[in-house]
């Protein structure tokens, strides 16, 4: 999954479960204070499910790219997990989304 | 046309980021198309060491709730700009989704807008947010005025994050820079940690279970 630069994710976190085995690339495009950003990730973290992070404000270039993918109307964070792109996803959705792919969240 | 054929032809690698624009039927979802809320922050807030203001605010049941009601033990304060609106939403949801890193160290976590008990208890039912959101309503915003976060020109206050420790004490303050930007969850953990009741495990006060 190199489809933009990505940074890993360094996520401490006391009841971070043990990482499960997961081979659905999932990647994060969002900003640090950014609310569903910070559930999506923490919510990631304790299910033990590794992810790329992108901090859109770190990466412009990123965003304007992410920007084109959604025509202008893309709203931020940008969640992709397995060739499915979702949009400031809830979490049920992001929930159903692993599921396809036989991930617990 | 042929809807089968539609589908078939849908190349899911190649397709557009799906818009949301059906989300708006739902009420819990009607944030996400809300006009903007932004702008930059235009008051400073209080400054650590101070004592922190007491207050005198309904919550979503109308009982009257007092910050000196949880003298002896911390309280980490919440000031959003208003319910319904984008981005306040998303904070609210993630201190609920994250309520264990308040409770596990005996923080009792309080919201306060200038928004009615009404729209306040409609709120936290559709959001299930579980802890006390305050009703700065009359006189509009007093309580945001004494902790410096009020925007006078928008009548509604900053986003802030005060944390307050066990003798009344302000510990902690965020002010966000811009009024759809959240504190960044894991300097708040930190901060919280540095607050924490010294025997923790103590069980909140959850307005909904008061309400009979």
């Amino acid at each position: 999954m190199t489809l933009f630069d990505v940074m890993a994710p360094t996520r401490p976190m006391a009841e971070r479960a043990a990482r499960q085995a997961v081979d659905v690339p999932v990647a994060i495009y969002g900003n640090n204070w950014c609310g569903i950003t910070q559930m999506t990730r923490r919510a990631l973290d304790r299910a033990g499910i590794e992810y790329h992070y992108v901090d859109l404000d770190r990466h412009p270039d990123v965003n304007r790219k992410l920007q084109l993918l959604g025509r202008g109307r893309a709203r931020t964070p940008l969640v992709y997990v397995g060739g499915e792109w979702l949009m400031a996803p809830g979490l049920p959705q992001l929930q159903r989304a692993l599921a396809r792919h036989g991930v617990n969240l | 046309m042929d809807a089968f054929a539609l589908v078939d032809g849908f190349d899911v690698d190649k397709a557009a980021v799906p818009t949301n624009d059906a989300a708006g039927v739902d009420v819990r979802e009607l944030y996400r198309t809300a006009p903007p809320m932004e702008g930059e922050r235009v008051a400073g807030g209080l400054p650590v060491g101070t004592p922190a203001p007491d207050f005198s605010l309904p919550d979503a049941s109308g009982r009257v709730v007092r910050l000196s009601d949880f003298r002896g033990r911390p309280v980490a304060l919440v000031f959003y700009p208003l319910d319904w609106s984008p981005g306040c939403s998303v904070q609210l949801d993630l201190y609920q989704q994250e309520i264990a890193e308040f409770e596990s160290r005996g923080i009792q976590l309080i919201g306060i807008s200038a928004d009615s008990i009404y729209s306040h208890g409609a709120w936290a039912a559709v959001r299930g947010i579980r802890y006390p959101l305050l009703s700065d309503f009359h006189p509009k915003g007093e309580t945001a005025r004494a902790y410096n976060v009020w925007r006078v020109r928008n009548g509604f206050s900053e986003r802030a994050v005060y944390l307050i420790d066990d003798e009344g004490v302000i510990r902690w303050a965020h002010v966000s820079p811009q009024l759809h930007h959240l504190p960044d969850f894991d300097e708040l953990v930190a901060a919280l940690e540095t607050i924490k009741a010294p025997e923790t495990g103590s069980a909140p006060i959850e307005s909904e279970g008061e309400r009979q």
